[in-house]
């Protein structure tokens, strides 16, 4: 997880679990470069202004209070997954919304990520 | 090469294929899956793997209560995983028959290196859990005693100091009671002799630890 892909698609992951990343990794797999950044560190929102990302994922309501203004600046969609409650956010219009059924598993989670990078789905 | 057969136990199919992902690079491994323990308990049933590896929250009654049933099934290492464990959880994991405890936010290497360990016999413990597991002992050991000394007090002193928990001065007591308020005072000191106990307020303290055990 280390070169950008030479398509240039980067998903960050800033989570509190490195096997979140190895599972986002995965399935994301021909699609995209995912690279994993530990949760809690402080200034996400400058790693990810630095970084500019074409995807975010998040796992906690702090990285996604971080995350928000560089997604709705960039456009970039940024999916907020809430491990505890089994649910998942994804930032639309300005807001957070649900899919109607949540799916937490890594390709429920490519799938929200895929229909907003490379599909017709409106971010930000 | 004999491959360590890991089945892994947790609803979240986020951590499960985490696992995959980092244990299908190594030669040493194969993963089964598990997402609640009806899957646990087949799984094991059909082969026994070497290693659990099961979630504190694996539905329906959680990751404890799977390991005591997995014992049943079949003899492999059981560990319990969650995020943020709490020394109780270890303890009770444990007790329950747990060979180790992981926290989730344990990093691949980590995670390669621990179960490999458990093939050495290792028991996978971060430092920072086994002190936790201790301070947990540690709570046992006094509330047990807290528990012994407690049997000591007899029915009426244990209603005066029930009383006085509920905020009851001397009076009202011996009112409740129908005693004496010079019993009530001797009642009081006799308690506070008995749990080794400075004041009043320690005893009414004892009573809310005691009951919250």
């Amino acid at each position: 997880m280390n070169a950008r892909r030479e398509d240039g698609t980067l998903v960050a992951v800033v989570s509190s679990a490195p096997l979140v990343g190895e599972a986002l990794a995965a399935s994301m797999e021909a699609l995209a470069e995912v690279r994993w950044f530990p949760s809690g560190r402080g200034d996400t929102a400058g790693l990810l202004n630095s970084l500019r990302p074409d995807a975010v994922v998040v796992d906690s309501e702090d990285e996604a209070r971080a995350a928000t203004p560089f997604a709705r600046t960039s456009r970039v969609p940024l999916v907020y997954v809430l491990l505890e409650e089994r649910k998942v956010r994804f930032l639309r219009n300005g807001g957070w919304e649900e899919p109607p059924k949540p799916d937490l598993s890594p390709e429920g989670i490519r799938n929200l990520l895929v229909g907003r990078l490379f599909g017709r789905e409106r971010t930000g | 090469m004999t491959r360590t057969r890991v089945l892994v136990a947790d609803a979240l199919a986020l951590f499960r294929s985490g696992i995959q992902a980092v244990l299908g690079r190594e030669r040493d491994f194969e993963v089964v899956e598990a997402s609640g323990l009806e899957q646990l308990l087949r799984a094991a049933e059909e082969r026994c793997p070497d290693i659990a590896l099961i979630d504190l929250d694996l539905p329906p009654r959680g990751g404890i209560s799977a390991v005591a049933q997995l014992s049943e099934h079949c003899s492999c290492c059981a560990i319990v995983w969650s995020f943020d464990p709490s020394a109780e959880a270890v303890l009770e994991a444990v007790r329950a028959g747990a060979d180790g405890y992981i926290d989730k936010r344990i990093s691949s290497e980590g995670l390669v290196r621990s179960l490999r360990g458990v093939t050495r016999g290792e028991a996978p413990l971060a430092r920072d859990l086994t002190s936790r597991m201790i301070d947990a002992l540690h709570g046992l050991d006094l509330r047990e005693r807290a528990r012994e000394r407690a049997k000591s007090l007899s029915a009426r002193e244990r209603q005066v100091l029930e009383l006085v928990a509920l905020g009851a001065q001397n009076k009202q007591i011996a009112n409740e009671l129908l005693i004496s308020e010079f019993t009530v005072k001797r009642h009081m000191q006799n308690i506070l002799h008995k749990l080794e106990l400075p004041s009043r307020g320690a005893a009414v303290a004892f009573l809310g630890k005691l009951e919250a055990v």
